[in-house]
């Protein structure tokens, strides 16, 4: 796609949203009814499309420019190459999130014409003057950043560098204002023993966007897009590898799908709890949306989150497994037995703690904090236990285990049942056992996850530190696993994404602007994946063109060969 | 070479160890008063324990290209997309028509006061009025004289104009019970609740129907005992000002006034405003 057609797309994105926003002034524009999926339905694939593509491009500028500079630092060609191939491929989805952004603002308007006026009418400054002017901000500098980037070499790298800090700048900041109607549409502001709609019409523009959920919001998102846009790094890799037809591609992009998988798994480790203090907030902005989440009529596409969570650790554990399994000398490695026992113990002692010390009481930590560091610390006060080791086999293999438990204890209900209301003995957990429904429980197989993730991927860099890294000769069903990885975060977010509209119950705007149409009921799960895979398939699609256009038809330009086996200091 | 043999003796052994993981588990489970339900959950994550760690030590894959490995990867993509449709349908569904009737009563009385809904409202009055009319035609073409004329307007009288019996506000202040979903925090006759707000068997004997309602609209006016802590404050939402109309919350706060069973522990109320 050349530099005009590019343009033309972003300019299409622009006019979109001046016209959009001249046109929510029109009164009582008539509703049209889409055809085949209904309105409902039409909003939710072009938004849920719009969001991905977005995601992407504000993601993946985080760790392009992280890896320029680590390039420019290490002087290592390989960082400044991923970080190019990535960027080529930005450009063009770019293109994409402006074309489906304005493609969502006229199916809204089209499809709920009223809502769609009293939003933009709300946040008038924003989606008439700031978000546009960040828009055209962000284009400028995203095309600057792309095309100097050969020729702002050498002495000019610093200055390309900081171009890309200030790209990152301002999609950070197009990224907090966006979430600011986003957010307020699912809490939106109020105050104390003050009417809502009342206090709507008298709050700023600043009180709107700095709304219950607006932070937690902007924190989840970053931190999930730079997840996404690791996944998608490894999938890019997983491609190019694919249709690698010398070894040095392959080393290169054996490499380049572990740095992926490696940015991606990073900031998943921060995305459960995340996750998790955007439910606090929402929960704590109206407790009933609690139980619409957690025990009623959502409770099931939480089981599914918990399924999709658990297998994406076990796919992102599995690849390390395999990373691990092409370093010569790795059989030498070993780990502290008391980190092996820890992992065992951790779901159990803090499920316990958290019981008797509900989150946010400090006293849990006065537990959990020894625990933790217990394996380091212990070694050293009493040799002898630092001295009794496993070998990174078992280690790991101990890991999957409490994977598999984890995720169990997570995916655990207070009963078979899509909502509370039809719960019956035969379905529910018995008394005894139901702390293993809640919270602390939870939690503790969040951490348990996070915390043998950490763990492997520590014993993983003690062995590239005590061995040889032969980049390319990876076992090849890893590149299953970086596709699997990126196809299961797409479709989890996709999921994610509809709970968070969802919870708005039949309410636009939740509390304040209801849905008087009939399709403002909750959708089935089952209803809801046909979706989500059809939207997360096109994504794909899309993602995979983008790919290969940019990177396949043009990678017959030489680049500098890697060497392979790399020493693991050179690493 | 012999590679496959010896993988093929590690999956015989891991399935053998991960029945009889699965075994154990199950025969755990129903001695602990498990559900079947759950115990065929548990029997299920030990065929996934066992699936991971028979991946664990698969041999590797021989690398493909070209249209097979387009081929692989479409199939791949084909397995993965019905694995988590399947997956997804397989658990419990919750049916929408369960609470479409409920959407339309709540918003009934917002509908009605939004533009839109007055001017459906009207549509709907007209074309009810039109159809009367031509059903009198009818009959005054039939029997050649006016009949019944006067009785739909006693009759609409009766059903839109008295106040309701104090039995009819007590049921539809269990109706309102059910559709502001009161019974996920408040345990009401041993059902719902989840210990999130206290159980109200006994209000009636413990708040007076002004207080009730003093509670209802501004839900930090009154804590109940036991849930006075921070975070236990702001656990009753404050929407219902908003969300009900003055006469829905006179019609909850007289069916919670007939809530009088001294037998349960409903906690006292005590007065914060």
């Amino acid at each position: 796609m050349k530099t005009w057609q590019r343009s033309l797309l972003v300019l299409f994105g622009l006019l979109a949203v001046f016209g959009a926003t001249a046109y929510a002034q029109v009164p009582s524009a008539p509703t049209v009814e889409f055809p085949y999926t209904g309105n409902r339905l039409a909003v939710w694939i072009v938004a849920q499309l719009h969001i991905l593509f977005a995601a992407f491009i504000l993601g993946a500028p985080i760790f392009v420019v992280i890896s320029e500079w680590l390039g420019y630092r290490k002087q290592d060609p390989r960082y400044d190459r991923l970080a190019k191939e990535v960027i080529k491929v930005t450009v063009i989805l770019y293109s994409m999130t402006a074309l489906t952004g304005g493609l969502f603002i006229f199916v809204l308007l089209a499809t709920y014409p009223q809502f769609t006026t009293w939003l933009i009418n709300h946040f008038f400054l924003v989606f008439a003057v700031i978000y546009p002017l960040l828009f055209i901000g962000e284009t400028i500098v995203l095309y600057l950043y792309f095309y100097t980037w050969d020729s702002w070499k050498g002495d000019k790298k610093a200055r390309h560098i900081a171009l890309g800090v200030l790209l990152n700048l301002i999609g950070t900041i197009t990224l907090f204002v966006i979430d600011g109607p986003t957010s307020f549409m699912n809490t939106p502001a109020k105050a104390e023993g003050a009417s809502i709609v009342e206090f709507i019409q008298a709050a700023t523009l600043w009180d709107k966007i700095f709304n219950y959920s607006w932070m937690p919001l902007n924190l989840h998102r970053l931190v999930g897009n730079v997840t996404f846009g690791g996944f998608i790094t490894g999938l890019i890799a997983a491609y190019m590898y694919m249709g690698a037809k010398t070894d040095s591609e392959r080393s290169y992009y054996d490499w380049m799908g572990f740095v992926g998988n490696l940015i991606g798994v990073g900031a998943l480790l921060f995305l459960p709890f995340m996750g998790y203090l955007l439910s606090y907030e929402l929960c704590d902005y109206d407790a009933s949306i609690c139980p619409y989440m957690m025990a009623d009529q959502l409770s099931m596409f939480f089981e599914m989150q918990g399924a999709m969570v658990g297998l994406i650790f076990l796919a992102s554990n599995y690849y390390i497994w395999l990373s691990m399994k092409r370093i010569e000398g790795v059989e030498r490695v070993r780990i502290s037995v008391l980190t092996v026992l820890v992992m065992i113990a951790l779901p159990f002692v803090m499920t316990y703690t958290w019981t008797v010390f509900p989150v946010p009481d400090p006293k849990s930590l006065a537990v959990l904090v020894p625990l933790v560091l217990a394996p380091a610390v212990l070694g050293k006060i009493v040799p002898p236990l630092g001295r009794l080791t496993v070998s990174s086999r078992v280690c790991i293999k101990v890991a999957f285990l409490m994977v598999v438990i984890g995720n169990a204890i997570w995916m655990t209900p207070h009963g078979f049942v899509a909502t509370g209301a039809k719960l019956v003995e035969e379905l529910e957990l018995p008394g005894d056992w139901s702390f293993l429904a809640l919270m602390p429980a939870k939690n503790s197989a969040a951490f348990t996850l996070v915390f043998v993730t950490v763990v492997n991927y520590i014993l993983y860099n003690r062995a590239i530190k005590q061995g040889t890294i032969v980049w390319g000769k990876i076992d090849f069903v890893s590149q299953f696993v970086l596709i699997f990885l990126a196809f299961s975060a797409i479709w989890t977010m996709g999921l994610m994404g509809a709970v968070r509209s969802l919870v708005r119950k039949y309410f636009h705007t939740y509390n304040l602007y209801p849905d008087f149409t009939a399709e403002s009921f909750t959708p089935t799960l089952s209803y809801s994946a046909w979706w989500i895979t059809g939207i997360t398939l096109v994504f794909y699609i899309v993602v995979s063109f983008a790919i290969i256009l940019t990177l396949r038809v043009s990678e017959s330009k030489a680049h500098v060969p890697e060497g392979s086996p790399v020493p693991a200091g050179a690493k | 070479m012999n590679e496959q043999p010896s993988f093929l003796k590690s999956v015989v052994k891991k399935l053998i160890a991960g029945a009889i993981v699965g075994g154990v588990l199950f025969g755990a489970a129903i001695a602990l008063g498990f559900p079947p339900v759950f115990r065929y959950m548990f029997v299920a994550y030990a065929m996934l324990g066992t699936a991971v760690f028979i991946l664990l030590d698969a041999p590797s894959l021989p690398a493909l290209s070209g249209v097979k490995a387009l081929a692989v990867l479409l199939a791949f993509y084909l397995v993965l997309s019905g694995v988590y449709i399947g997956g997804a349908s397989l658990w419990p569904q919750y049916d929408p028509e369960d609470e479409k009737g409920k959407i339309a009563k709540l918003l009934e009385a917002k509908r009605r006061a939004s533009e839109q809904g007055k001017a459906e409202e009207l549509l709907v009055r007209a074309k009810a009025l039109s159809e009367k009319a031509d059903s009198i035609m009818q009959r005054l073409q039939t029997l050649g004289g006016p009949t019944e004329a006067a009785a739909p307007g006693a009759g609409g009288a009766k059903a839109g104009g008295a106040a309701p019996a104090s039995g009819d506000l007590v049921a539809l202040g269990k109706d309102q019970w059910e559709l502001q979903e009161c019974y996920n925090c408040h345990k009401l006759y041993g059902q719902g609740g989840k210990k999130r707000g206290p159980e109200m068997d006994n209000i009636g004997n413990l708040m007076k129907a002004e207080e009730m309602k003093e509670k209802i609209l501004d839900p930090r006016s009154w804590m109940a005992e036991g849930f006075e802590k921070e975070y236990e404050k702001k656990k009753m939402p404050d929407k219902y000002k908003e969300l009900m109309e003055d006469k829905d919350v006179d019609a909850l706060v007289a069916f919670l006034a007939t809530l009088k069973n001294p037998a349960v522990n409903t906690p006292k109320p005590i007065k914060k405003k």
